[in-house]
């Protein structure tokens, strides 16, 4: 245990003194292996083969069926039959910014001090020891999207990790991963404001606030648009000096955080995660979206996804959902245990995700739960389309399904084996790969244990 | 798939029957999920009167036929919330703690029961037949009674309303006690002798020549039950240096019967728990070290306290928050070690016998008729009932839920195989 935690910590030595607030991630070199004798999903929704996986400089070097010939590596691993999955993805998670243990001096997720505040960073608060972090892990979760919580109607932005070991946040973000701005609407902004007398204290209100904030963004867009022409016009003529007109190099806007976050989205470079339980309540804010002309990403907790599944696929926007967790307010009263398998099965992009600390250590079971329930609804789908739900529809959401969230060669080798069948109660992940480092091996005892843990919660999972 | 629900429909068709059961070809699961012998049971009166093979039916009996299917003795929740909300958080409608009293063990959930909620037959499709509504604390260490309750909707959901006086000794229960534990617990032991007190001179209290109490009088009554066993006393405590002062402090008294509940890092003490015989009440999922009370919460908590012997039974909690499902629970046990017969024992005989439920939690003569048949194995996250059975009587496995998806397969013309 202790020489792992030395090698994750030289690992992430390297780059972690580099500005910007940019991802100092650098997975650690390791010898190329395949891993043989597999039942492989990759998915996508094709169903399971028995075969092999190569690996090579952190990155699935090819794949491939049983009697297919494989490459020459340097260590090879037979899995006995074990089942071998994409690393699991939550696209919503708390770890880090709503740690344990649950003080409230660690209680970071909400800055509940305006509706909007689009200007504070998730990334910001994360606690990198979180012990929650390694428990994660231990259920195959190698990505996941730490979000702000959903007491404003503009929260912040989201930050996209590998699940490692590491001193800093810095250290753990994936790499090139688009932000994402954290948007909630119904019963939390209103109730959060709502109680202090201020606005947003009604549905309505949460709409205006939503307008407002969009408005200034637009405003602030057209600002920097003017002045970037303006410098470029000075650009041009500064070369030259020619014609008659001094010109004056014009002065930068001053930034605004808030509004650079909400530029962002409008111009298509952060992605809109919206905290949405009502189907009517998405049906408004896809409207908002097109007034204002951007594109939802997904609504998260879409307990009411089922009621318009069609809307969402017409839309192009994924819903992020538990596969039972409903009745705890009023807005998540007409929660279904179909409501993932019926969203899939309207042809919308279906995701499985957590939004809890206990709930993230077995998404797999979450979407057999959700599976089974659309069965005995009489829809057809399969084992494969389930593992869809946490990995390829979750890394689309994430922005970085061209990396992660499928097998295929070239991409990141985020790896789960698994213990039994990944959809059954008994399946446990029995080895985590990230980008091609064995990060978690539960016979073997290897596992992060965080500064936290140390000296008084060892060997845990 | 097609024909469980072909069969719901006839069964739900012919209505629910008060008449003689057989079922025919139930698979006895004890030691897996999956293998067992094949027996058929009748059904007479709410009770298992035959288990057999080959039993033939008369002309009262409906036959059911489980088609080797599993089956079980109905599960029992020994901690849940349903019947005190429909909606649970924020206030919505949760019936289940009192504020503003410094001592609630009078106060019995019993009252404020729903027997018509829609989260019934929730239960019902989780295999769940018998639970325990538990209250939480309010402004008291001391919360109140929870009721034990059948999972059906009607006038016979509540079935004992002074099933349990439950205490609140965790972290953050120190709050109501002037802020240390120390005090909580001292607090709670002087209560118990305070009804001693009151019980000796109960007398003279009646007649009016006893200074009055410090504790009112359904308080008092409800701890004269825990000092007579005639109630247990549920203490909800987490840390291992807690677990052994509470166990030091009511095995003094020498007729209570103590639960412990929550127990995070109950394998620490095991040797106490079992020399002083004493059951706990576990979430088998709750492994997150929240607080410094529970930096030994662990996945495998169940395993640990199997070995050493230690009764535990099963709890959900709030059911439909985090901690979703019973069986998924028990399931998430077996894949950290735990025998699958222990962990259907810790949702059947086990609480049943904690809780002393008459001839609930198990299969054999003369048993309730609480049984559950099963599409697969039990405890498998994609097995789910396919018939379910209190006292001898069908339950309607329908919820508001089914009829909600209903509608938009149809809205939305998903197409089914049906």
């Amino acid at each position: 245990m202790k020489t792992i935690l030395l090698l994750l910590m030289v690992a992430t030595w390297i780059g972690e003194l580099s500005a910007d607030y940019g991802s100092t991630y650098q997975p650690k070199t390791h010898k190329s292996f395949l891993i043989d004798n597999a039942v492989i999903d990759v998915g996508e929704g094709q169903g399971e083969f028995l075969g092999w996986v190569a690996v090579s400089g952190g990155r699935i070097q090819a794949m491939g069926t049983a009697d297919e010939p494989k490459p020459e590596v340097e260590e090879r691993l037979d899995a006995n039959g074990l089942w071998l999955t994409p690393g699991i993805i939550d696209v919503h998670s708390h770890l880090g910014d709503y740690p344990s243990p649950s003080y409230r001096a660690h209680s970071d997720g909400n800055e509940a001090t305006s509706p909007v505040t689009a200007e504070v960073w998730a990334e910001h608060s994360v606690w990198p020891q979180d012990p929650q972090f390694p428990l994660a892990l231990a259920g195959g979760v190698t990505v996941l999207q730490i979000l702000p919580g959903s007491a404003n109607l503009f929260g912040g932005r989201s930050v996209v990790l590998k699940n490692v070991w590491s001193r800093t946040v810095q250290g753990m973000k994936f790499p090139g991963a688009p932000y994402g701005l954290k948007m909630a609407c119904g019963e939390n902004p209103k109730r959060v404001y709502g109680s202090k007398s201020q606005s947003p204290a009604t549905r309505m209100g949460n709409f205006a606030g939503y307008r407002k904030a969009w408005i200034d963004a637009q405003e602030y867009q057209k600002k920097w648009q003017r002045y970037e022409k303006a410098l470029s016009e000075y650009i041009a003529w500064e070369s030259t000096k020619r014609g008659s007109d001094y010109k004056a190099r014009p002065s930068p806007p001053k930034r605004n955080l808030q509004m650079e976050t909400l530029v962002g989205v409008l111009e298509g470079e952060i992605l809109v995660h919206n905290h949405c339980y009502r189907a009517d309540e998405m049906a408004q804010i896809i409207d908002l979206s097109r007034e204002f002309n951007y594109q939802v990403t997904a609504f998260h907790h879409a307990v009411e996804a089922y009621k318009i599944g069609d809307l969402l696929a017409a839309n192009n926007v994924c819903a992020a959902m538990w596969a039972d967790w409903w009745q705890f307010k009023l807005e998540s009263y007409d929660g279904v245990k179909s409501n993932v398998p019926m969203v899939h099965a309207a042809g919308a992009c279906a995701i499985v995700h957590s939004d809890s600390a206990t709930g993230i250590q077995r998404l797999n079971q979450e979407a057999a739960k959700a599976l089974a329930a659309g069965r005995r609804l009489g829809l057809s789908l399969t084992d494969s389309d389930a593992l869809t739900w946490l990995t390829r529809n979750a890394a689309k959401a994430l922005g970085i399904l061209e990396q992660t969230g499928t097998l295929a060669s070239g991409k990141m080798a985020d790896l789960v084996l698994w213990s039994h069948p990944p959809l059954s109660v008994y399946a446990r992940a029995q080895v985590v790969f990230i980008d091609g480092v064995k990060h978690f091996d539960r016979e073997q005892g290897i596992g992060p244990v965080t500064d936290f843990e140390i000296g008084q919660r060892e060997e845990i999972f | 798939m097609k024909n469980f629900v072909l069969m719901l429909v006839l069964l739900t068709g012919s209505g629910f029957s008060l008449a003689d059961v057989l079922i025919k070809g139930a698979r006895l699961v004890t030691d897996n999920g999956e293998t067992g012998e094949i027996r058929d049971l009748r059904i007479e009166g709410g009770r298992i009167v035959e288990i057999g093979v080959n039993l033939i039916a008369t002309n009262q009996t409906r036959t059911f036929d489980a088609m080797a299917r599993p089956i079980t003795a109905g599960l029992i929740d020994s901690a849940t919330t349903i019947g005190l909300a429909e909606v649970s958080g924020l206030g919505v409608s949760y019936d289940g703690e009192v504020s503003g009293d410094e001592m609630a063990a009078g106060f019995q959930v019993a009252l404020a029961l729903n027997s018509a909620s829609t989260l019934i037959p929730l239960a019902s499709n989780d295999g769940i037949t018998r639970g325990i509504v538990v209250p939480e604390p309010g402004d008291s260490n001391f919360a109140g009674q929870s009721a034990a309750v059948r999972f059906v909707r009607g006038s016979n959901f509540l079935q004992r309303a002074d099933n349990a006086l439950h205490l609140y000794l965790r972290e953050r229960d120190r709050r109501h006690a002037g802020g240390s534990r120390s005090r909580a617990l001292s607090q709670a032991v002087d209560a118990l002798k305070e009804a001693a007190r009151f019980e000796r001179q109960r007398e003279a209290y009646d007649s009016n020549r006893l200074r009055p109490f410090e504790i009112g009088h359904d308080d008092l009554e409800a701890l004269v039950l825990v000092l007579s066993g005639k109630m247990p006393l549920v203490v909800h405590v987490d840390r291992a240096a807690d677990i052994r002062n509470v166990v030091d402090a009511f095995t003094a008294f020498a007729d209570v019967r103590l639960v412990l509940a929550g127990v995070a890092e109950a394998w620490k003490v095991t040797e106490i728990l079992l020399a002083h015989d004493i059951p706990v009440l576990i979430n088998a999922l709750d492994n997150l070290p929240q607080n410094f009370d529970r930096l030994g919460a662990r996945l495998d908590q169940a395993l640990l306290l199997s070995v050493s012997g230690v009764r535990f039974a099963l709890m959900s909690g709030s059911p439909y928050s985090e901690f979703r499902s019973l069986t998924q629970a028990a399931g998430v046990a077996v894949a950290h070690g735990l025998a699958w017969e222990q962990a259907l024992l810790a949702m059947t005989s086990v609480p049943a016998e904690i809780w002393g439920l008459e001839g609930l939690g198990k299969i054999e003569l003369g048993a309730k008729a609480d049984l559950v048949i099963w599409s697969g194995d039990p405890l498998e996250v994609s097995s789910a009932p396919v018939v379910v059975m209190v006292d001898g009587d069908w339950v309607n496995l329908e919820t508001r839920q089914d009829l909600l998806a209903k509608r938009y397969l149809e809205v939305l013309d998903l197409e089914t195989t049906d």
